[in-house]
């Protein structure tokens, strides 16, 4: 049975007081190396009454870029939705592989809106550029101020200490990194060194870290307001300067040239993120943390390598990750090494 | 080759966003597809300097070994070093000199590690020549693709 097909008597299952439920305009939206991510329509009568709601289905693929935990990517869309924090309503998380040959959970579509950074750097967003930076710090600020016990996380994130988080994603990155490697990688492994021989001081306080908070996992409306937080796959517990330091990689300058994540210049994105998480960002601290996020991204992009390399996975996303993304990490890796020049 | 695989790859790459992509119904097809011309342009640019950017870094690292070999106090890394700076490429066939390049860019990461826990003048100086070898790598690594 075609995937619409099995889609849809899944969605029958999950609506049982739903009549004539139909499935329609499914289309795989491209990109997004950790999930397939389609958008669909379903349609259904209600309580007399016809109903139609865009939809997300986000399917676990054979092999991905990042390997990750559906259910607490779930949990997170979950604790975060009708907060201050925009996120997708959660509807279905389903595990059992007999419905679509592997996990998936779906959600709603937010429609109208635009993540591609490519896009958001064209007309009409970038006369927006300003305006959607103060928001998506101030939105990460409001991530490190929440409290994950309150959200109900801490019980389905595995906790850390202040004292031990960043250890924790640090060998967490390199068991990836040692895996996936196809070629020595001489200017990360200098970072790595550097980050064993400077730790950081203990986290402010442990919180939700998206993992994944850069431009390109969030959704903008054509005002330039960003109306949806995505790709929770990584999520954890953890420093909250991880999640600051990774949204201000030098990788992610979009317009080519200082402005963090193509918006805003990094001093005003971390006052902005200061502002609303009540936190600091020590300088130290946070440049622990950007190198961090230096080896982490190098981990990625050779972990797209690997896959595409081994033919587990043939996405030409993969490919052009990779391309695109390893000689920037170390020339970012460089620069926070102060020897880029 | 005439035309040029260079060239093929160029045209082709062109012909698939120009022509093909419009012409797919389904966003992800015509994303799908943009990609892989993408993909394909990088490669032409990737045939054109391949073995030229290899034979010049290894040709680097090699003199930065022959130069390391004074300064560093672990005699089986020096003896491994005297060996990588008289090698030679045995092919000029881009596999062949990426093996050489792999070997040499590991034995530049056990000299780094090595050299950073050396104290004096001649250990910085050499870890200085190891930076500006690692900066240049990313000169010669750029693509039309990085951000940075």
């Amino acid at each position: 049975m075609e995937l619409a097909a099995r889609l849809e008597a899944y969605v029958v299952s999950r609506l049982p007081q739903a009549q004539r439920v139909t499935v329609t305009k499914l289309d795989r939206i491209f990109g997004g190396g950790s999930r397939e991510t389609y958008r669909f329509v379903v349609d259904y009568r209600e309580d007399g009454r016809d109903v139609s709601r865009p939809l997300i289905l986000r399917r676990d693929p054979p092999a991905s870029l990042i390997e990750t935990e559906r259910r607490i990517e779930f949990a997170a869309y979950k604790a975060f939705h009708g907060t201050r924090v925009p996120v997708p309503e959660p509807l279905w998380l389903e595990e059992d592989p007999r419905h679509l040959d592997h996990p998936f959970f779906i959600m709603e579509e937010i429609t109208g809106c635009e993540a591609s950074p490519m896009k958001l750097t064209g007309p009409p967003w970038d006369a927006h550029l300003a305006k959607i930076g103060r928001q998506k710090w101030t939105i990460l600020g409001e991530i490190a101020k929440a409290d994950p016990d309150a959200l109900g996380l801490t019980g389905v994130m595995p906790a850390v200490t202040p004292e031990t988080a960043w250890r924790h994603e640090l060998e967490h990155w390199l068991r990836d990194l040692d895996h996936d490697e196809l070629e020595p990688q001489p200017i990360t492994r200098a970072a790595i060194r550097w980050l064993w021989r400077n730790p950081p001081p203990p986290a402010q306080r442990i919180t939700v870290v998206h993992a994944d908070y850069r431009t390109g996992n969030f959704l903008v409306d054509e005002a330039g307001t960003i109306r949806g937080i995505l790709d929770w796959e990584l999520a954890h517990l953890g420093d909250p300067l991880e999640d600051l330091a990774w949204g201000i990689n030098r990788v992610w300058c979009w317009n080519r040239d200082d402005r963090a994540g193509g918006l805003l210049p990094k001093a005003e994105a971390i006052r902005l993120w200061e502002a609303a998480s009540g936190l600091r960002a020590d300088p130290a601290a946070l440049r622990w943390w950007e190198l961090f996020s230096c080896v982490k991204g190098q981990a990625i992009w050779l972990s797209a390598a690997r896959e595409y390399h081994d033919g587990t996975n043939h996405d030409s996303i993969l490919a052009l990750a990779a391309w695109m993304q390893c000689n920037s990490q170390d020339r970012a890796t460089l620069e926070l090494l102060g020897h880029l020049g | 080759m005439k035309p040029d695989p260079a060239k093929v790859l160029e045209t082709v790459s062109m012909m698939l966003i120009m022509e093909f992509v419009p012409q797919l119904g389904s966003s992800y097809a015509q994303q799908a597809l943009a990609g892989s011309a993408t993909i394909l342009a990088v490669a032409r640019d990737e045939i054109d300097r391949a073995a030229a950017r290899r034979i010049e870094e290894n040709r680097a690292l090699r003199r930065l070994f022959a130069t390391a070999r004074e300064v560093v106090t672990d005699t089986d890394l020096a003896a491994r070093l005297t060996e990588a700076a008289a090698g030679e490429e045995g092919s000029l066939l881009v596999s062949d000199l990426d093996t050489s390049n792999q070997g040499l860019r590991g034995l530049l990461v056990r000299l780094h590690e090595h050299v950073e826990a050396l104290r004096g003048d001649a250990a910085r100086r050499l870890e200085a020549a190891i930076w500006d070898e690692l900066r240049a790598s990313t000169e010669r690594r750029k693509t039309i693709l990085g951000n940075f």
